[in-house]
């Protein structure tokens, strides 16, 4: 029988990983194939290893004459195979299991000429698989020729692919014989003759790191990679021009510069000054012949690094490299020009990095660069020189004091001014004093240098350090410590591992986590609130899960506090929470003392809900407080709970069947939340006591949050406060305006204060971190509103809240009907009660926000409505009546 | 002929991947497989599918769902397993996946389905298990061609193909479609949306006071259900039928004349897949693949965008006043739901068999 695939495997030499490439094929799901093993000139044991192998499918090919390429062997393996379908494997490499026959089935169900499948680096130490720019592999799809998408050169390997055996000897397509980087000739000529291939997402090829050589490579010899890179790219464009694809070079060559080269100057630093300028000198002429528009469209940074090649500046061009990998440090220099910012000292246009907007950060968020000089270690102290850049002036605009961190150490730095504008600080860092553990865990931490401004805003960079530098090793404490840099960025990492008898203590780690189980907590406190009583003067408070100081629980407790009520309050607290009072005690939650103050505590008040398998104890009261008005699904409406699963509602309703009184913002919460969640309890109908301070306006907030975000006098504020999509948590696409449009617009006026869900998890993009400030961590919702000029949202509740101030709302909903129908769905039709415009593109949003008062003026009426729906009880005065109503029974009460 | 093992949670209660199993594990065993059914856990209330299985039926151990020692019953299902084969194992949920991918000899080949949408994973945490643990067994099964395309995008799976899910039997007779009544079949439970489907038969049967719709399947949600019903004042058109056994389910497939489907999540909903083998056409939210499968909107029935209820309410109404349409949606309902035919859908399953060994 025919097989249906060919694979196509060559090895020289490699006797000692050719058995795992061999397992991975003939461990293929498609067991139809054969193995075409070709062995090129090896003179080790492969011909024997091969022969043991029992198994029909195998067949061997061996080549005399030997080649230090893969062109003529894989040649030799094209023309032995016997299958309509063909593949390359490299010896070191794998396949993965369902390779060959879920590339074999998109083939023949798409009548594609080829399908090409993601190709990765299997997981190694890092323990997770690094996948070659996914992006390219997704979605699944059909692609008519590469015009359709030239990005598709990007992916430029022979092996992640399976072809019509057919189609590539008739097209006549072989590969480069005696020439590197024959996939890249291959591959041009592929994209350029195939007229369909599919492309899917899934990994289909795991290319193994080649085995290391021990010694550095920094020689003359190793400019024969960068010639042999370059000679591809020659060829190849030349092959694109000779099959009529003249028209694709460009977009070709945009790959050569944001892959070929990138690989070459990621790895710079690791060469000596003379390798680089040989470097540029090989790559320069290339690089002159490149076809208009190409060097434009590239990075800014790459831009810089090919006008230093060109400009033959190499000990610039190192110093920009390591702009490009791990922390992408600041440049050492920069040059503000009307407006533009240049890397380096010259206003020249190729050196332009405004898009970057490094220059126009905050201080909080801005780039310093260190550069560690001499460094050596004695004992457990580590010496060593740091010169610091700082070209936007950020360290001569701001008094600030300097000091190095890592892993709970801190050291005071006394950096002294050089007259060529940089500074220069040496360095001394006990690492006995840093804390790396008592229980046994291997770690690391890049050692960062902050500086701190007397108002507490701290900026912190990374450490920039010689590549080649060894790692210092020492015994601090009881784990061996080591000190080196790490990754192609090469900034300074401490890592440390613990001694033998503190890894044997590391077992009791299993008991610590028995004893951190939330099941034995749970158990220990049934029979806890059996036994103990409740004390009356005593209540626990927790907000947002206690995640912070906030929301109605905060205005309740300042009102208790106001009152000077006989209660003892805890609050409860998560590991990292911020914002508290420093007078008010702390529980950290779910911990054995929140389970002991729980079982205790005549009083629990709290937003969302106590741990839910947690039994209010006899004699307990709950006062929930609630989060926010249900514009979204809530209680057992919302997906969580109305699906097929009863276990969660079960949970919910016996949580619920906790409260003992509900805070209810109105009568329109009452009408949706109380049926909602099956609730029976009284309602305390007051307003919201969060919303007092809306309505009665605090004139610190503003101040605070332009001092706490940086935010100058004359930048008005936006505040964007998406909410989560519930199939998408921690996804970071709740935040759908685009940013960068926004940041085009509007950053000369503006200032967009980005407040996302708890349940959201992004991070803004270093370039739109002028106009963005990222408020997620901020402790004070309410601080945000008053500060604020505008509000974007989109179904969030903090819409209902917002409009007792009467400020403008705008309404971002460009997912409407899928949040509606698939995801959370919304108790009220948002277009028919939105007190501002509902927007979908942001054109629209920057066109609202330019005419706001225009805006606000059309929507005033819709405004009022909403307001009069949602906020008619918030008179201001509800956290007064909420402590009446519901601590009216405290003994000794005063002041009522 | 091979041997063909079915592994579920639990085997024997009530439910429409049971239903399936049995169904598939008959059929396979009729043509000359040897066939085993395995449940991991006892059944509270077990029931009875088949009246004489020509398959081997296994409890693991005697206990039911979230109780009994893991490791203790994955010792019997190993020792089990070394007495079966070669063949395929079908592990027919993400559940059954985790706890028995790894237990299987080489010789039976693993096949993971997900009885599910991909629109139901994606809000939980089955699309993490899915991506976690089906790309590694031989060959992954979802519910309908889309289903399969989206979780191999989603998740990764470069191994996922589509297999539906038989219907019970193939009717000689079809419905005449003449009695004026709306079926909603399945549990009383809340992503059945069935108030949904009562709000829209209370606008479309507004002018049309003899129409009735009548539920069949009882819950939780009963008394919520019925006081929905009053309060839009047809508490005397809508019937509470309550549970009503298979056998008897194609004489209200003959007495009616559409079937409304108004679920938040479904995979492959076989009522209307069973309607359709009655002759009737369906009105569904557009909720999954599966529905997509089955509904072709104007051709077998009218599926509405989900969670419209205005929509649903027109088509429903659309249907109601057009009898002819109704034959005309209900008969190609029908031709269609003949690839559901156990015959065919077991066809289907020896070519999977076939694809693996390729």
């Amino acid at each position: 029988m025919q097989p249906d695939v060919s694979v196509v495997l060559i090895t020289v030499n490699d006797s000692a990983r050719l058995p795992r490439a061999i397992a991975s094929v003939l461990g293929q799901s498609l067991r139809n194939l054969e193995l075409i093993i070709v062995d090129h000139a090896g003179a080790d044991d492969t011909a024997a290893l091969v022969s043991r192998l029992d198994d029909p499918r195998v067949r061997y090919v061996r080549r005399d004459t030997p080649s230090g390429h893969r062109g003529a062997p894989r040649n030799a393996g094209l023309d032995a195979a016997r299958a309509p379908h063909v593949m390359f494997l490299d010896g070191g490499d794998e396949l993965t299991r369902h390779a060959c026959k879920s590339l074999l089935l998109e083939v023949e169900r798409t009548g594609a000429d080829f399908a090409a499948g993601q190709i990765a680096r299997p997981a190694g130490a890092t323990g997770r698989t690094q996948r070659y720019r996914p992006e390219l592999f997704r979605p699944r799809r059909v692609v008519d020729g590469i015009r359709a998408e030239p990005r598709l050169f990007l992916d430029g390997f022979a092996t992640n692919k399976l072809y019509r055996t057919a189609f590539l000897r008739e097209q006549g397509l072989r590969f480069a014989e005696n020439l590197h980087h024959e996939d890249h000739v291959f591959t041009a000529a592929l994209f350029c003759t195939a007229r369909r291939f599919a492309i899917v997402p899934w990994t289909v090829y795991l290319s193994h790191p080649a085995a290391a050589p021990a010694s550095p490579p920094p020689s003359a010899g190793h400019l024969d990679g960068v010639r042999d890179r370059v000679r591809a790219a020659q060829i190849s464009d030349a092959v694109l021009r000779d099959n009529g694809c003249s028209d694709l070079v460009g977009h070709r060559q945009q790959r050569f510069l944001a892959q070929d080269l990138r690989v070459h100057l990621n790895k710079l630093p690791r060469h000596t000054k003379v390798w680089i300028k040989e470097f540029a000198s090989v790559v320069r002429p290339y690089l002159a012949e490149l076809e208009p528009g190409v060097l434009q469209r590239a990075d800014p940074m790459i831009r810089v690094c090919c006008h230093l090649i060109a400009a033959d500046q190499a000990e610039d061009l190192l110093v920009a490299a390591r702009s490009l990998t791990g922390p992408k440090a600041a440049p050492r220099h920069a040059l503000r020009v009307d407006g533009r910012t240049y890397w380096g000292t010259r206003a020249h246009p190729a050196l332009d990095i405004t898009p970057l907007r490094l220059a126009e950060l905050p201080f909080a968020a801005s780039r310093i660069r260190h550069e560690v000089g001499e460094i050596s270690c004695q004992g457990t102290v580590v010496s060593m020189t740091v010169r610091t850049y700082d070209p936007f002036a950020v360290l001569r605009r701001w008094k600030t004091t300097a000091e190095l961190t890592v892993k709970g150490l801190r050291v005071p730095l006394a950096p002294r001014r050089q007259p060529d504008g940089s500074y220069l600080t040496q360095v001394e860092v006990d690492l006995a004093r840093a804390r790396l553990g008592r229980l046994g865990f291997d770690g690391g931490r890049d050692v960062r240098v902050s500086h701190v401004r007397p108002d507490g805003h701290r900026t912190s960079d990374r450490l920039l350090v010689d590549p080649a530098t060894p790692p210092l090793t020492l015994t601090a404490g009881r784990h061996e410590v080591t000190v080196a840099p790490s990754g192609d960025g090469a900034v300074l990492r401490v890592s440390w591992r613990p001694s033998r008898a503190l890894r044997r203590a590391a077992r009791l780690r299993s008991l610590r986590d028995l004893a951190g189980r939330t099941e034995l907590k749970l158990w220990v406190y049934r029979g806890l609130i059996k036994v103990v009583p409740r004390r009356r003067d005593l209540a626990l408070f927790e907000s947002d899960l206690g995640a912070s100081y906030t929301g109605n629980p905060r205005y309740i407790y300042e009102e208790i506090r106001r009152r000077d009520l006989p209660l003892r309050v805890r609050w409860s607290a998560r590991a990292k929470a911020a914002g508290f009072p420093a007078d008010v005690p702390l529980v950290r939650r779910m911990s054995w003392r929140y389970v002991w103050t729980m079982a205790r505590a005549g009083y629990w008040v709290d937003s969302h809900g106590f741990p839910l398998d947690f039994p209010k104890p006899k004699g307990t009261r709950y006062l929930q407080t609630w989060h926010g008005q249900a514009l979204k699904t809530v209680g057992f409406e919302s997906p969580d709970l109305r699906g097929d699963f009863p276990g969660p509602r079960e949970r919910w309703h016996s949580a619920v069947a906790r409260w003992d009184a509900l805070v209810s913002p109105g009568p329109e919460f009452e009408r949706v939340f109380v049926p909602s969640n099956e609730y029976t309890g009284a309602v305390l109908g007051f307003g919201s006591p969060r919303c007092d301070v809306l309505v009665n306006g605090d004139p610190g907030a503003g101040p605070r949050v332009r001092e706490a975000l940086e935010i100058p006098e004359d930048r008005r504020i936006l505040l964007y406060a998406p909410t989560y999509r519930d199939l998408d948590r921690r996804g970071g696409t709740s935040v759908r305006v685009d940013l960068d449009a926004l940041a085009r617009a509007l950053a000369d006026q503006w200032v967009v204060v980005l407040r996302t869900h708890p349940a959201e998890r992004f991070t803004v993009p270093e370039r739109v971190r002028h106009l963005v400030r990222a408020a997620g961590p901020y402790p004070e919702v309410n601080d945000l509103i008053l500060a604020s000029d505008a509000l974007v949202s989109d179904y969030s509740s903090i819409i209902c809240d917002y409009a007792c101030t009467g400020r403008p709302i705008l309404l971002y909903a460009d997912d409407h009907d899928d949040y509606v129908r698939m995801d959370r769905g919304l108790n009220y039709d948002l277009r028919e009660i939105a007190p501002g415009p509902v927007l979908t593109t942001t054109a629209e949003l920057v066109a609202a926000l330019r005419d706001l008062p225009a805006v606000s003026a059309e929507h005033a009426e819709r405004y009022a409505d909403f307001a009069a729906l949602f906020c008619a009880e918030e008179t201001g005065k509800a956290a007064a009546r909420v402590v009446e109503a519901f601590f009216s029974g405290l003994p000794g009460e005063k002041g009522t | 002929m091979n041997a063909v093992v079915f592994a579920c949670m639990d085997a024997d209660t009530l439910g429409g991947v049971q239903q399936v199993t049995h169904t598939v594990a008959q059929g396979l065993a009729l043509r000359g497989h040897e066939v085993h059914v395995i449940g991991l856990h006892q059944a509270p209330e077990p029931f009875r599918y088949v009246e004489r299985p020509l398959y081997e039926r296994h409890v693991v151990q005697r206990r039911p769902l979230g109780e009994g020692v893991r490791w203790v019953a994955r010792g019997r299902v190993a020792r089990l397993l070394a007495s079966i084969g070669p063949g395929y194992a079908v592990l027919t949920s993400p559940g059954a996946v985790s706890w028995l991918a790894d237990l299987l000899p080489p010789r039976l080949r693993a096949i993971g389905q997900y009885h599910g949408s991909y629109e139901r994973a994606r809000g939980t945490t089955h699309l993490a298990s899915v991506r976690r643990d089906y790309g590694a067994l031989d060959q992954a099964v979802f519910l309908s061609p889309e289903d399969a395309r989206r979780f191999a995008e989603e998740a990764l799976l470069p191994n996922a193909a589509h297999l539906p899910n038989p219907l019970r039997a193939w009717p000689d007779r079809t419905s005449p479609l003449d009695v004026p009544r709306v079926l909603g079949v399945g549990r009383l439970a809340p992503v059945k949306r069935l108030d949904r489907l009562i709000t829209a038969f209370a606008r479309a049967g507004r002018t049309r006071g003899h129409w009735e719709l009548h539920l069949i399947g009882d819950g939780p949600e009963l008394t919520r259900l019925r006081a929905h019903a009053s309060s839009l004042g047809i508490g005397d058109r809508v019937v509470f039928r309550g549970r009503v056994p298979a056998a008897r389910m194609g004489q209200e497939f003959l007495d009616a004349a559409i079937l409304g489907l108004s679920s938040e999540h479904e995979g492959l909903p076989p009522a209307v897949a069973e309607a359709a083998s009655y002759g009737m056409p369906s009105v569904a939210f557009d909720v999954s693949g599966g529905v997509r499968s089955l509904v072709l909107d104007g051709t077998t029935g009218t599926l509405v965008p989900p969670a419209d209820v205005e929509t649903f309410t027109a088509a429903l109404s659309a249907l109601m006043a057009d009898p002819a349409r109704r034959g005309r949606l209900g008969a190609a309902a029908r031709a269609r739901a003949a690839a559901l035919r156990p015959e065919n859908v077991l066809d289907r399953w020896e070519t999977l068999f076939a694809h693996i060994r390729r």
